[in-house]
């Protein structure tokens, strides 16, 4: 096992082992497949990896979709009086800007990083249910191209993407759009739900030997309070997106005011869903952001059980704290003064994070990658974020603030500042784990002060925009609202839109790098960064097994551990091994008989099933029907496929050593 | 705001491992650095602009004052916050970049810190909460109101009704009217606010807060305003196609001048002069505008009132009163102007003291601008974009809103424009 060799493959170009699967002729015409090359490889994998990098492509497209988004929006809002987007167009625009942004880019893109390296993170060698894990990543993809193609099907949701009742009705709302809207959303929390259930089990159940919830890597801890999140707060909306689907679609009257029905209803579901979804988009990347720091600073974590715990904390409290974004929907003072102060609260365990944080860099050795670049930029990014957070927690000036420009402010520098910032910094540190390529230093550091000249230049304008009195949502503003002076909303207005196109060509840099490093870039070492968790103690890209032996862990950052120790006699910490000291160690160790799942034909039949009985509900009932047996008969061949193809399991070269089972299940 | 870029740009320290040749320029970014910071402290203290009608920070009444003296607690403890976090996060990049020290101790924390700094911020939210609450009750009160209007929300405007009350000085028939709501100066007016078809939301900025208007809930605000004036705002919460056309202005007057004001609007129907365009244009009112529109006291031929009813397919049932239509200066949702540019900006100027006078003038001949509302006649859709075509709304069963056009010659324009411009 020449374990520590460089793979040199291109990124992209399939798994490191060689095809080690032969067809099973057990059931006839349910068997498996067994291509582990080609595009067939792709679409029938169950293989996290794999998924994890088709989440990520997928999300990272849908990125550039809601950024065009962004920038006509930008531009329509560039002058008064505008013409760029005619109003239907604008509010179309608005709607699916925040729709994509926030359930085809930000979510998949953590579940990107969850799929790939979660299991990596806890020494597992797939995730508990790889079918399933599929069949999630279709829902997504079908999911998100079906909610796009209302573009073309007589026009996307026109209602905002909080799609507040009644507005949603169909007597406001005429085009197909909030159908597709509805339906599309459904299939992309199929993707949510069936995560949350397969990497919770994952989390608990697969972690390496030794690795107790308290040494587990802060990444995999945070993914881990996410899908119980998700696990609650999805079937939240569902219910709110049925109840829609139901009152557009066969005559129900939930949110029909003239027959007796309270819109409150609507947007009390929508927000006992859409807060805890802040928290599901931002933590993933303080996940992110608590792995890049320590490695970068030399330091662990500061505070780790802090952190874990104050994750926890935003997990429960994030569900208390839903009426906040409702605080001039006319609740009533003792309402209103529980949500607020409940509130002020969560400002308390997001706090302890940025000291954290902020403590890690703290007497630590610091060196400025672009990935530890974007990650101390979150910190200050989101500090912003926060703090105009619990300015508007306040709710009496709430009343002033929501609905305004500032608040579209407040959460770009939360979500843009906080989650699109840990994201990057998380691509910048794991390409080379995941691709086996250096991403240019030098192309980072313009894709990074590019995103922070671009992003306060956007944003932070808005700020003033908002106090100053220029409402969300608007297609047109006027020069007699924008009141007088140099520095007045006009000129605001200006710098937001220019500081946009500066964000955009900040992005293209790293686009730029991708495609840059992908045909120059520099063959990366294994551990690139002296990196402290598992996921760097395998071949970069891992194989398709992940580890050749599981390790056993013993510590928090074990991979750091095995490398550094503390001199008893001078406090002193000195290297007592190099990588790849280690990774020959974990050769000797190797599994002999590593049995892995295979690929699948049914978790793609099955998610392909879904829209086309989405179609078929919004333009011929007979297509839902159609739609609805071929979800049907996937469901009878998944379970009757055999659990693994024959002679499946992979037998590396070397004698001796255990056997592992690994889901069998599939 | 990026005031610590300024910091950040003074570490470019780079990790040679990825085996790019990276020259680090330092010193070039420390040159521009302290510039830049500058810059955006100058952009930021300068930053506002003065007289936005809409500001949140210049309040003109008694709640809205109570909200900005609440508000800038919050801002300054954010903001010194801020600079502490900003200012450690700098020293850190500054002080610790990696310049070939040691590896540093392996530390996971220091619990009494942490501890510390938990409570710390709990003490400071605990002293935000406690004002927080205390004024949100305060702007929830109701018992000292003065004077009550009826504010429903429709797309894309606001119809005011002042019901018969001793509130107000004395109403004695009730008043409908859109547009602008008028009320009187230094008294505590309630508005009960509702909807007839989505949710809308009522906000005066330098009045109050906002409060949605909600189908099937009647929900109240009070509003006060010091001094006459006039106060600009703005339907906040997304109403589908023309939210961004559904505006409002809300005019305080003195007290003599609202009494005038309400016994102006209880005046009886003035006929234009038979003969006259006006006159001539108020038969083409009755064929084609009395559907829909009302006008107080207008007689058919045969000299029957003329009452509006709105078919069945205007989603509402509801659409503006005109009857006074030239005593306000702005029409369909207050989007369009019907005065010049240069009357309404002297309008809005006008001190306190001359402002109910000035106001109650109405659209003076100097000062109507007719461009507006020829526009709008000739064919409305197009001015603002609204569900006015019934023929492409099969999925709402033919229901619309907004007013459809007409498909008026430009002469009747000119009669019903010579009509409407008497309506005062």
């Amino acid at each position: 096992m020449a374990i520590s060799e460089r793979n040199s493959a291109p990124a992209l170009a399939g798994s490191a082992s060689s095809a080690f699967v032969t067809p099973s002729n057990a059931y006839g015409a349910f068997k498996r497949p067994v291509s582990s090359t080609g595009w067939r490889s792709w679409v029938f994998t169950v293989d996290h990896k794999k998924l994890g990098i088709m989440y990520g492509v997928v999300a990272m497209t849908f990125f550039i979709v809601g950024g065009v988004e962004a920038l006509l929006i930008r531009l329509q809002l560039a002058a008064p009086n505008n013409k760029v987007l005619s109003a239907g167009a604008y509010n179309q625009m608005f709607t699916m800007h925040a729709t994509t942004m926030v359930f085809l880019f930000v979510m998949p893109m953590a579940a990107a990083f969850a799929n790939y390296l979660v299991p990596l993170q806890i020494g597992a060698r797939d995730v508990a249910f790889p079918r399933l894990n599929a069949f999630g990543f279709w829902c997504f993809l079908f999911g998100g191209i079906f909610l796009n193609t209302s573009w073309f099907l007589g026009g996307a949701a026109d209602t905002g993407w909080f799609a507040y009742a009644p507005n949603t009705s169909v007597a406001f709302s005429p085009s197909h759009g909030v159908d597709f809207w509805a339906l599309g959303l459904q299939i992309t929390g199929i993707a949510s739900l069936t995560g949350a259930i397969n990497l919770i089990v994952t989390v608990l159940n697969m972690r390496a030997p030794g690795m107790s919830l308290m040494k587990m890597p802060i990444f995999t801890w945070m993914i881990l309070v996410v899908q119980f999140l998700l696990l609650f707060a999805i079937p939240v909306i569902t219910v709110a997106l049925f109840l829609l689907s139901f009152q557009r679609n066969f005559g129900a009257a939930f949110f029909s005011v003239e027959k007796g029905a309270d819109p409150l209803l609507w947007q009390h579901l929508f927000w006992i869903f859409g807060h805890p979804e802040v928290y599901i988009l931002v933590l993933p990347a303080f996940g992110i952001v608590s792995e890049v720091l320590p490695v970068f600073s030399k330091k662990p974590l500061f505070g780790y059980k802090f952190v874990v715990f104050s994750g926890a904390a935003i997990g429960f409290l994030g569900w208390g704290v839903w009426a906040h974004h409702m605080f001039a929907s006319g609740l009533g003072p003792v309402s209103v003064a529980v949500f607020s102060v409940a509130t002020m609260a969560i400002a308390l365990p997001t706090g302890v994070k940025i000291v954290n944080w902020t403590m890690t860099l703290w007497g630590g050795k610091l060196s400025f990658t672009t990935a530890m670049l974007f990650a101390t930029g979150l910190i200050i990014e989101f500090t912003i974020g926060g703090l105009s957070g619990v300015t508007h927690a306040v709710s009496p000036s709430d009343t002033q603030q929501t609905d305004t420009y500032y608040i579209v402010a407040h959460f770009h520098y939360v979500l843009f500042g906080g989650a699109v910032f840990g994201l990057f910094a998380g691509f910048y540190y794991w390409w080379p784990k995941i691709f086996a390529r250096m991403l240019n230093e030098r192309l980072g550091k313009w894709n990074f002060w590019l995103m922070v000249l671009g992003m306060n230049l956007t944003f932070g304008p808005m700020h003033i925009l908002g106090l100053q009195g220029q409402p969300r949502r608007m297609q047109v503003w006027t020069n007699f609202r924008a009141g007088e002076g140099f520095f007045n909303l006009a000129f605001w207005n200006r710098v937001a839109s220019v500081g946009s196109f500066i964000l955009a060509i900040g992005v293209l840099f790293f686009l730029i790098n991708v495609l840059y490093t992908t045909r120059k870039g520099v063959v990366a070492p294994l551990d690139p960064w002296d990196a402290r968790s598992l996921e760097w103690m395998t071949a970069s890209p891992p194989k398709e097994h992940n580890f050749d032996a599981i390790p056993t862990v013993h510590e928090l950052d074990e991979f750091f551990h095995r490398k550094y120790e503390e001199d008893e006699a001078t406090g002193m910490i000195h290297q007592v091994a190099t990588y790849e000291d280690i990774m020959n160690d974990e050769a000797t160790r190797a599994d002999t008989h590593i049995h892995m799942p295979s690929p699948s034909y049914w978790p793609i039949i099955l998610a392909v099933g879904l829209p086309i009985v989405a179609y078929g509900i919004i333009f011929n009932r007979l297509l839902a029907v159609f739609g609805a047996v071929v979800i049907l008969l996937a469901m009878f061949g998944w379970s009757m496929e055999p659990s693994v193809a024959d002679e499946s399991d992979y037998d590396p070269p070397s004698d001796g050593g255990t056997t592992k089972e690994l889901a069998t299940l599939g | 705001m990026p005031l610590h870029h300024g910091n950040m740009t003074t570490v470019h320290h780079v990790q040679n491992q990825s085996g790019d040749s990276m020259t680090s320029k330092t010193t070039q970014h420390r040159r521009w650095a302290l510039p830049a910071a500058a810059f955006a402290v100058v952009a930021i203290l300068s930053g506002c602009a003065k007289d936005a009608p809409q500001d949140t920070w210049q309040p003109a009444g008694e709640n809205a004052r109570k909200i900005d003296n609440l508000q800038r607690i919050p801002f300054g403890i954010a903001g010194i916050v801020f600079i502490i976090v900003a200012s450690v996060v700098g020293f850190c990049v500054f002080r610790f970049r990696d310049r070939g020290q040691a590896i540093p101790k392996q530390s996971h924390g220091k619990p009494a810190l942490e501890i510390m700094l938990t409570v710390l911020p709990a003490l400071i939210l605990i002293g935000i909460g406690i004002p927080t609450v205390s004024t949100l009750f305060q702007l929830a009160k109701t018992s000292d109101t003065q004077c009550v209007v009826n504010v429903t929300g429709q797309q894309w405007w606001w119809e005011y009704d002042y019901p018969v009350q001793d509130g107000c000085g004395g109403i004695k028939a009730p008043i409908v009217t859109s547009g602008q709501l008028v009320f009187p100066a230094g008294q505590h007016v309630l508005l009960r606010i509702s909807s007839r078809d989505v949710i809308h939301s009522y906000w005066i900025p330098k009045l109050n807060g906002k409060r949605d208007a909600v189908p099937g809930r009647v929900q109240t605000l009070r509003l006060e305003a010091d001094h006459p004036g006039i106060y600009a705002g703005q339907c906040t919460e997304f109403c589908g196609l023309s939210h961004a056309y559904m505006r409002m202005e809300a005019v305080a007057l003195d007290s003599a001048g609202f009494a005038a004001w309400v016994e102006n609007q209880l005046a009886p129907y003035s006929a234009p002069k038979s003969g006259t365009k006006a006159g001539e244009g108020e038969a083409l009112f009755i064929t084609n505008c009395t559907r829909c529109h009302q006008v107080n006291g207008i007689l058919d031929s045969a000299g029957k009132p003329v009452i509006a009813r709105p078919d069945k397919y205007v989603y509402s049932g509801v659409v503006p009163n005109l009857t006074n239509l030239m005593t306000r200066t702005t029409f369909a949702g207050a989007a369009f102007d019907l005065m010049t540019q240069s009357c309404k900006a002297k309008l809005w100027s006008t001190p306190a003291d001359q402002f109910t006078a000035a106001y109650l003038q109405g659209v003076s001949p100097e000062c109507l601008d007719t461009v507006q509302l020829r526009e709008w006649l000739r064919n409305p859709p197009a001015k603002k974009p609204m569900y006015a075509d019934p023929t492409q709304l099969t999925s709402t069963g033919g229901k619309y809103r907004g007013m459809p056009n007409l498909g008026l010659t430009e002469d009747q324009i000119d009669k019903l424009v010579a009509y409407l411009t008497e309506r005062k």
